[in-house]
């Protein structure tokens, strides 16, 4: 999408003012630690996307962007802390800057500000993944499966199918949870009925025969058929309204007996032990109280995230990033959901005792509609008041939480008050002492209950029916999804490890070229398991050496990158990452980057100088593609092995006659440039495997280096009959040559009174030409045009010609043979 | 070293999701009605809520 051509950055971090030219290349940014790398890191980040990740992730607690992104001494004025950048994009052809500043993170300006450009930053802000540090890399392969599917889910930006997956699973779990009452209710209505037609099982023959037989006692026409309309009653009259109700006395002998029945079962053995078992477990749930108030988070966050789709908070309208606070929420509903767990089990076992409360309540209901019947009616008031009383703990055991009142609820379940069965025995006295009915009121009184049982059947068979085609269209909905998605991301998975482990044989070929790898998503999860040498797939931590796995997590990375982006995967910040990767292995890593994302620009730091000399060695970086923090410190910020900059500051240590600290400054310069310098032009040193070298044994070689490549290259010219050129190399000898007298550099092992050791005790005076005696001599290694140090090309094998990053510096080393 | 597999341009892999969803719940026999109402949910309006996904799922249908 963007390329980055320069950034500047004032008063940000630990930055105050820095001006980086990356010209739209990949950019190295070198420095030991503590010298402001990652401020660097930070900008980029801030410019780009509006925030700082290492101030807004897990466990930064106080920390914030708006006070802590700027500079630690205008932390009171964040309008002062400025980042911007140049920026091509390359779809569009164009250059642009933008600029954003801590008081306002959330606002870019883009200028010239045209409609494609703000779509595209807009994009740009959405991919915080254009930055990857060493520690979200291994997240992607050391994480569990179910934390490497959110990782690797936030970078696919693949929320959005994990939310409606949770969402159309949540919604037909509680679309079947919602089922049961229904089910429980048809299941009465069915038990009820045949019970007022005395049957043990309800089919359209026993309905429609023991219908048929007290029909014939009215002298009813026989019903031939039992439809979903037929009226057991048909043909009957109606009863005359003035006619008092009576109760169907046999009907209500049968129903005393079933109420009685669940009553006894409610405080019978069974469901004293059902409620034990749940007690214990809510018990334990009870007792920690971050439980307590965890199931009580849970449910709110899991509410909540219904909120959250205009970008306004509903309470108090101000404006918010709907995918960030989405991801805000999920990530504390994960570490929720061991709860969630627990909480499920629990109400699993919750529900046979919903049931039972269900069946008391309407056995008791139609006993109170009996009691109702005569004149005066017969008192029931204990009796609705446990029915109100099963209808409320039904509610609350549904409703789970609080859970002090769920325990409150289970600890009175099996109690039946007395009063209530005082009240079925008064039922029972006075249904006892009905005289018993003729032969047709008592086919009247069956059929006319049957009817109403009928109906009330019927009722909660459709409902029931309702309610199942409903949660069976939302399982099948949910279960097509998942499939689905699990179907896409099974192929996209696919591709991803195909490229991977592609990219990590590519930087691995020579111990592991027959590398595979296998990410297999299940479920919310991602298992993600690497080949060991043909021993068998294993987690990437099981076996592999940090060195590797850092290699796969940046191989990752790029796989899914190039997945995601394709061809607008044009910039990535590689904060210090492939610390653990061995030498041979970085240079594998310079090959790859530069063949297989030639039009990604990649910014990358680190504080290490060689692997810096590797990039730049395989040409993953141009000779002008880094930079080299040397220090830092809080009022002015990081500084640079910048030539101007050194001398400029060597002066000033000079003009405040503070030799000690000159001296020290060109010495650590002199050993920076005298390393760089050997590196360049392949000078023979001394080896040390601590690759702590002393200036003495890096400036005289690199010193003697230059000038035996200029003998060579007047052998050169002179095989190749070329006299103006060894004119010309004689004269450059010959100045350097001078150079180096001046300097004294190689007199450093013969004559100790000149060594760098004693400039320390020079007084200004006496140092100031020396300074400037280096100063030339540095000169002398560089091109007078570009400034570059001469560098001997190519960098292995036989010496072919020194060159200049501009080219006019270009002297043949090779004989004609 | 294979040729990688990707995408020309940027893969919208959400919206990829939801188009092979539409498929599936259209060669399962689901209702136009439901496939209508996921495409305007998903792909349209982008919303992703419990409340919205189950006025996918059922319409304005009261629930018995």
């Amino acid at each position: 999408m963007i390329k980055i051509e320069s950034i500047t950055i004032k008063e940000f971090r630990g930055i105050r003012n820095l001006t980086l030219n990356f010209k739209g290349k990949n950019f190295a940014i070198c420095g030991p630690n503590g010298t402001g790398k990652s401020g660097v890191v930070d900008a980029l980040e801030f410019v780009l996307t509006g925030n700082i990740s290492r101030l807004s992730g897990e466990g930064r607690g106080e920390v914030s962007l708006k006070q802590h992104a700027p500079h630690v001494d205008k932390r009171n004025d964040p309008a002062k802390a400025l980042v911007s950048a140049t920026v091509i994009i390359p779809s569009l052809k164009k250059t642009y800057t933008v600029e954003r500043s801590a008081k306002t993170p959330s606002m870019i300006k883009v200028t010239p500000s045209d409609q494609a450009a703000t779509e595209i930053f807009a994009t740009v802000q959405e991919h915080p993944e254009i930055v990857l540090s060493r520690r979200e890399l291994i997240r992607y392969v050391l994480a569990t499966p179910g934390k490497r599917n959110e990782e690797i889910q936030a970078l696919l930006h693949l929320d959005q199918i994990e939310d409606v997956r949770a969402g159309l699973q949540k919604i037909a779990n509680s679309m079947e949870k919602q089922l049961k009452p229904f089910e429980t209710a048809a299941t009465s209505a069915t038990e009820n009925l045949a019970r007022a037609l005395a049957i043990s099982e309800l089919s359209k023959e026993y309905i429609l025969s023991t219908a048929n037989a007290q029909r014939t006692i009215l002298g009813l026409p026989f019903l031939a058929d039992f439809t979903t309309t037929t009226s057991l009653k048909d043909g009957m009259s109606v009863p005359a309204q003035t006619k008092p109700q009576t109760i169907p006395k046999a009907q209500a002998v049968t129903d005393i007996r079933a109420a009685r029945e669940i009553l006894k079962e409610i405080s019978g053995k069974l469901t004293e032990s059902l409620v034990a078992d749940v007690l214990a477990d809510l018990n334990l749930l009870a007792a920690d109280k971050a439980v307590v108030e965890g199931v009580t988070r849970q449910h709110f966050y899991t509410f909540g995230l219904n909120f959250i789709e205009a970008e306004v908070c509903p309470f108090c309208d101000n404006e918010w990033d709907v995918e960030a606070l989405r991801t805000h929420v999920r990530s504390k509903l994960e570490h929720l959901k061991e709860l969630s767990t627990k909480r499920k089990a629990v109400e699993k076992k919750l529900l046979p005792l919903i049931t039972l409360l269900r069946k008391a309540e309407t056995e008791i209901n139609l006993l109170i509609r009996y009691a109702a019947m005569p004149k005066p009616a017969i008192e029931m008031r204990t009796a609705q008041e446990y029915v109100t009383r099963c209808n409320g703990s039904i509610n609350l055991l549904e409703a789970f939480l609080p859970l002090a009142d769920t325990i409150a609820i289970l600890r009175e379940l099996t109690d039946v008050p007395q009063t209530v069965e005082d009240a079925i025995s008064r039922l029972e006295k006075e249904v006892a002492v009905l005289p018993d009915p003729s032969k047709q009121d008592a086919a009247l009184e069956f059929l006319t209950i049957a009817q109403e049982r009928l109906d009330v059947w019927r009722e909660s068979r459709r409902k029931e029916e309702t309610a199942r085609a409903q949660a069976q269209l939302a399982r099948r909905v949910s279960d097509i999804y998942a499939s689905t998605s699990d179907k896409v991301l099974t192929g996209l998975y696919d591709d991803v490890q195909k490229d991977f482990a592609a990219l990590y044989t590519a930087i691995n070929h020579t111990d592991e070229k027959n590398f595979a790898a296998k990410l297999v998503p299940s479920m919310g999860k991602l298992g993600f398991d690497v080949d060991f040498y043909g021993r068998g797939f294993f987690p990437p931590g099981a076996y592999h050496s940090e060195g590797h796995q850092d290699g796969m997590g940046l191989c990752l990375y790029l796989a899914l990158m190039r997945h995601i982006e394709g061809a607008h995967f044009t910039f990535a910040v590689l904060d210090d990452v492939l610390m653990s990767v061995d030498t041979g292995h970085r240079r594998e890593v310079c090959v790859l980057l530069k063949k297989e994302f030639p039009n990604t620009q990649f910014i990358t730091t680190t504080h290490d100088p060689i692997w810096m000399r590797h990039m730049k060695t395989e040409g993953l970086i141009g000779s002008q593609g880094a930079v080299q923090f040397r220090t830092w410190n809080v009022d002015s910020g990081p500084t640079q092995w910048d030539d101007r900059d050194v001398w400029t500051e060597i002066n000033d240590y000079l003009a405040k006659n503070d030799v000690r600290s000159a001296a020290a400054l060109l010495r650590h310069y002199l050993e920076y440039t005298s390393a760089e310098l050997c590196h360049r032009l392949r000078c023979h040193v001394e080896f040390r495997g601590d690759a702590q070298y002393q200036l003495g044994e890096l400036l005289p070689p690199a010193t003697s280096r230059l000038r035996k490549l200029y003998a060579t290259a007047k052998e050169a010219a002179n095989s190749w009959n070329q006299k103006d050129l060894i004119a010309e190399i004689s004269e450059r000898d010959n100045d350097f040559s001078k150079l180096a007298q001046l300097s004294q550099v190689e007199q450093w092992q013969v004559n100790a009174a000149v060594h760098f050791n004693s400039w320390d005790n020079l007084t200004k005076n006496d140092f100031l030409p020396v300074a400037e005696a280096f100063r030339k001599l540095l000169a002398g290694f560089a091109c007078p045009d570009c400034s570059e140090f001469f560098r001997v090309s190519p960098d292995r094998d036989t010496a072919e010609t020194i060159r200049c990053e501009c080219g006019k510096t270009n002297i043949n080393l090779r004989k004609k043979t | 070293m294979a040729n990688p597999v990707c995408p020309k341009d940027t893969a919208d892999i959400p919206a990829q999701v939801f188009e092979a969803f539409l498929t599936s719940l259209k060669t399962a026999g689901i209702s136009d009605d439901l496939v209508t109402r996921f495409r305007n949910t998903l792909l349209e309006e982008r919303a992703f809520s419990e409340v919205s996904l189950k006025k996918a799922v059922f319409g304005e249908r009261p629930t018995p």
